[in-house]
């Protein structure tokens, strides 16, 4: 049996390789974002709007009610919030970039993984609008440091940002073959916040002692989760010191195995979408 | 001439799940059950070759695998067995406004689908104006998609889909669209592209288009080639093919709610008072042998069996033949055409019969509904709309919707007949 082979040549008018992905990954999360907010009255404003509204809900709850209110636990909450937004947002509407196409990827010839990224980069844009108001507001409580623990900040969105669209690029293969899968992210996305430090600071988790058959304990362990970690670490680096740098509560092993994590999550993403990207067609 | 495209033994095996195994469900209560897959061969050992600046039409029924095959072609599906070799940039929409947005303006949508085609922004800017002028939307650029015509938004869906720099174009079902004069412009386009020297695949029902527009063309049936040529002779096959298959139910007796098996919108509908009942209605080519496919300008029967349920004495019988869109092609009942119907009485049986001499429709589906009415009053005593169901052929492979009934004839310019042509 001789193997399916298909070869096309390249385009010579227009945009090719690696200009024409970045231009149609462009202009597909320029569409997401517009569609997004489309026909509603505030327009934009919301994409402020939705995580400051559940900021607020979850200050009240448990700055106002659980009294955490030391080392600025307000903005730390705002940070965390504005980060696990991020999360969720690019990982659920990944989930749904192939599936929710199939008309576009059943009648035309284009790269499907351009899709996915576009999706990502729509939660980036907001990401960054809410992350401009998080240090507009840090700046007006006078708790921007600037200092050496900034230059953390980029390699930290870099791996946060691989951790979003490794995890979206698996739901989006995956959510093709098997619909459950959006049922039981659903569920996930909102059990995450708990196990992702956005709620307590650091110092309530780890001093809960839990015993583990493992040589190490929960606090640890809790923290070599790559979302806790990049949460921890740029409340660290952005907002306020007495946040620890998470690799001070892991120790070293630990916090690699968290940064592993979210490359691999990454590597794993585009391998899985490569390998099945040549049957999303015929299974929408 | 270099080839452009190249197919060779291009096998494509769908494996369509019979049961539920896209739940995880399914999956971790049935772990070791070994899915059951119906296999369908929608492409079954494929091959040929396209030259450069050939147009290819690709023709067949529904079903047939066409459009697998132009799917394979595009890259869209992966092939089972077999390659392909495309020499040259492919256009990558294979059919109309596919990657339009209803809820952006013709401007935005411009913008992504010319991003999928691979223009850059800048280029897209600069054509903006022409696109816009050429689709003649230029005072609704910024008018949402949603609120466009349908006319409206395929003239902009051809006007995009032609800025692809592509040298080889792979359609389904797209020949012209829009009104007649857009369709002159679509035409132009197509004479632009064979002036280029631009590779056409084009898969479509519309056989008179392939006739007009290919070079070539290629008949499919059951995922395999059965011929291919010069494309009057290729369509010549397919009509006299579709000519031997009738494939269609028996038509009696009739039964309330019974389908013709093409789907709900051709479901027998039936109303009435009951007060007289058609028993039967039968097809025939005029032979006494029942059929449901007829060729223009045979012999068409249709034969009515009634039977009166309570006293009738105004019975009108009326008989209608619409196309499958719903065009009504022609009508007429006894009353019109002065036909005295005898009166019933209750368990009488009658029969009647319409004959057509010379059937006058031209190649396609056809819906008969059959009436039972008042001739004095406006109560229908039975109408079953859907009743039959037939098909005609032109196997001399005319255009339109009626056969025109003329005849050729060489004249000098005088007007007078002149006897050395006349006999080509």
């Amino acid at each position: 049996m001789t193997s399916a082979t298909w070869t096309a040549a390249t385009g010579r008018g227009g945009l090719t390789g690696a200009a024409r992905y970045w231009s149609l990954v462009r202009e597909l999360s320029i569409t997401n974002f517009k569609l997004k907010y489309t026909g509603s009255a505030l327009g934009y404003v919301w994409s402020l709007a939705k995580p400051l509204a559940y900021f607020g809900v979850l200050y009240v709850i448990f700055v106002q009610l659980f009294h955490q209110t030391q080392d600025d636990f307000g903005l730390q909450l705002l940070l965390a919030v504005v980060i696990f937004n991020f999360f969720v947002e690019c990982t659920s509407a990944g989930l749904g970039s192939i599936a929710g196409n199939g008309h576009l990827i059943r009648k035309a010839t284009f790269p499907l993984s351009a899709l996915v990224i576009a999706t990502s980069v729509t939660a980036l844009f907001t990401f960054l609008i809410n992350m401009t108001l998080v240090m507009v507001v840090a700046l007006v409580a006078g708790k921007l440091t600037p200092g050496w623990q900034m230059l953390a900040v980029p390699p930290l969105l870099v791996e946060l940002y691989l951790l979003s669209l490794g995890v979206g690029m698996i739901l989006a293969s995956v959510f093709v073959f098997f619909r459950d899968v959006g049922h039981v992210w659903e569920i996930v996305s909102q059990l995450l916040i708990y196990v992702c430090g956005v709620l307590f600071p650091a110092k309530r988790v780890l001093s809960t002692h839990v015993p583990l058959p493992l040589p190490v304990d929960l606090g640890q362990l809790y923290y070599a989760n790559p979302l806790a970690q990049t949460i921890e670490d740029l409340r660290h680096a952005l907002v306020t010191p007495a946040a620890a740098w998470s690799v001070t509560i892991t120790g070293g092993r630990l916090y690699a195995a968290s940064v592993a994590l979210s490359v691999a999550c990454f590597a794993v993403g585009l391998l899985l979408f490569r390998r099945l990207a040549p049957y999303f067609a015929e299974s929408l | 001439m270099s080839s452009a495209i190249s197919v060779r033994n291009v096998t494509k095996r769908f494996r369509i799940p019979m049961d539920r195994s896209t739940t995880l469900k399914y999956r971790v209560s049935h772990p070791i059950s070994t899915s059951r897959y119906r296999e369908l061969l929608a492409v079954d050992d494929v091959s040929f070759e396209v030259s450069a600046g050939q147009f290819l039409g690709i023709i067949g029924a529904n079903g047939s695998g066409k459009s697998t095959l132009l799917k394979i072609l595009a890259g869209i599906y992966r092939a089972t067995r077999g390659s392909v070799v495309l020499n040259g940039p492919v256009s990558p929409f294979l059919e109309l406004g596919v990657g339009f947005n209803p809820e952006l303006t013709a401007r935005e949508n411009v913008l992504v689908n010319g991003a999928i085609l691979g223009l850059s922004r800048p280029e897209l800017k600069r054509r903006m104006d022409g696109i816009l002028h050429f689709a003649e939307l230029e005072q609704f650029a910024d008018a949402k998609l949603k609120n466009f015509s349908s006319g409206q938004q395929v003239r902009l869906a051809f006007t995009v889909a032609i800025q692809a720099d592509a040298a080889i174009l792979l359609m389904d079902e797209v020949l012209a669209v829009g009104d007649a004069r857009f369709q002159t412009k679509c035409f132009e386009v197509f004479a632009r592209y064979k002036r280029e020297g631009k590779t056409v695949v084009l898969v479509t029902h519309d056989l008179t288009g392939v006739e007009m527009h290919c070079d070539r063309a290629l008949l499919i049936d059951s995922g395999r080639v059965v011929t291919e040529g010069a494309p009057a002779d290729v369509t010549g096959v397919y009509r006299r093919r579709a000519g031997e298959e009738s494939g269609l139910d028996d038509v009696e007796p009739l039964a309330e709610g019974e389908t013709d098996g093409a789907g709900s919108d051709l479901t027998i509908q039936r109303w009435g008072t009951g007060a007289v009942r058609f028993r039967k209605v039968v097809l025939d080519g005029g032979t006494g042998e029942r059929g449901r496919h007829f060729e223009t300008g045979s012999p068409m029967r249709l034969h009515l069996e009634l039977e009166g349920r309570e006293p009738v004495a105004d019975l009108v019988v009326g008989v209608m033949v619409r196309r499958t869109d719903g065009t009504v092609i022609g009508g007429t009942n006894t009353q019109l055409e002065r036909f005295r119907v005898p009166e019933l009485a209750a368990g009488d049986r009658f029969s009647l019969s319409y004959a057509i001499d010379q059937l006058g429709l031209m190649d396609g589906m056809y819906l008969l509904d059959i009436a039972a009415t008042s001739g004095l009053t406006s109560v229908h005593y039975d109408w079953v709309r859907n009743a039959a169901r037939f098909s005609v052929t032109d196997v001399a492979g005319r255009t339109g919707l009626v056969q025109l009934g003329g005849a050729w004839e060489a004249a000098e310019p005088d007007g007078t007949a002149a006897a050395a042509y006349t006999r080509r």
